[in-house]
């Protein structure tokens, strides 16, 4: 029991300093909310119903273009399908884990439990739990709390600023605390350059697609290195 | 009506892709080369998801040297001291000081 709570703690802990670069995230999501015209309070409910600020800024901003409801939710799907890849690469640490377990934390499996998540391979099974579910949690409060805030803030924050630029700096320091070796580096390398050639393909596909062909780059790569 | 529609599915949608997985098949062995393209997928599902977050809605990619050097700052100082907030603070300032200067 003691335990659990150190790694409570420690999950709390992990997850504050990530949270400072969201600050300006929700805050940009605020500004979305505003632009797309929907009620402030539908626009919100975004943040417990799909948790997840890259997915609910793509739904928002579609619906407030007026696209359809079928293309802005696909729309939306193909931007969270990195999603299905944290799912894959997380399934064999709830091996063993409770039923409960897996349905509440599929529920908070964003970007950055998974990355905090995967980094913690030194855990057994309920440190993990309660480690897991203390930081995915934590996200979730704070999400919730400060995108309410960012939707009255948001709109006050002149845009020259350029404060949205600190959402992908936040992934680029993610990225590279994922990163270990050289091929990594060189795999991501190749989804960045393949997404970034991709760009102008609708419903951002270019991002899916850039992401699978880096990883088969970096098996390739370690294949090769292998046999040799 | 029709846009908490969407909300709603698009959060069926995105519960769905995250649990799929770890419910359903968490009691499946996955094959080696499965886990070794596992992997990766974190690493590139996050350099994929910077590019598109620098791309415009028209499909450009609006990278300038403030965002460039901004970001090479994030990685370095992050790869260095593993302070998330540190490599924020090191890419803004540098952000913002390049682009006052581009402006002047």
């Amino acid at each position: 029991m003691q335990d659990r709570l150190t790694h409570v703690r420690r999950g709390i802990r992990d997850t504050l300093p990530l949270y400072v670069p969201v600050l300006p995230f929700a805050l940009v999501f605020g500004i979305v909310v505003n632009q797309s015209g929907l009620p402030q309070l539908l626009g919100w409910s975004t943040s417990p119903i799909i948790f997840g600020g890259a997915a609910q800024m793509t739904l928002l901003t579609l619906l407030g273009e007026g696209a359809s409801l079928a293309a802005a939710v696909s729309a939306t799907l193909i931007v969270g399908a990195r999603h299905l890849l944290y799912s894959v690469t997380l399934a064999p640490r709830f091996r063993g884990q409770p039923r409960w377990f897996r349905w509440l934390g599929s529920y908070v499996l964003i970007d950055q439990v998974f990355a905090l998540s995967v980094l913690r391979k030194e855990l057994d099974a309920d440190a993990f739990r309660a480690y897991y579910l203390a930081a995915g949690f934590s996200f979730w409060f704070l999400w919730l709390l400060s995108t309410m805030a960012g939707i009255f803030i948001g709109p006050l924050v002149p845009e020259s600023w350029g404060l949205a630029f600190a959402a992908p700096v936040l992934f680029v320091g993610l990225m590279v605390a994922t990163i270990d070796r050289w091929e990594k580096v060189a795999a991501a390398m190749i989804a960045a350059l393949i997404t970034g050639l991709l760009a102008g393909l609708p419903n951002k596909t270019g991002l899916l697609v850039g992401a699978l062909l880096g990883v088969a780059f970096g098996v390739l790569l370690e294949q090769k290195a292998r046999r040799r | 009506m029709m846009a908490f529609m969407a909300i709603v599915l698009a959060g069926i949608g995105t519960y769905v892709s995250r649990s799929l997985f770890i419910v359903l098949l968490a009691e499946r062995q996955f094959p080696p080369l499965a886990l070794q393209a596992l992997e990766y997928v974190a690493p590139c599902v996050m350099a994929a998801l910077i590019v598109s977050m620098l791309t415009t809605a028209d499909g450009q990619v609006a990278i300038g040297p403030p965002e460039l050097v901004g970001i090479l700052a994030a990685a370095v100082v992050v790869a260095r001291t593993r302070n998330h907030f540190y490599g924020l603070v090191a890419a803004m300032s540098l952000f913002w000081i390049l682009r006052a200067m581009s402006y002047s």
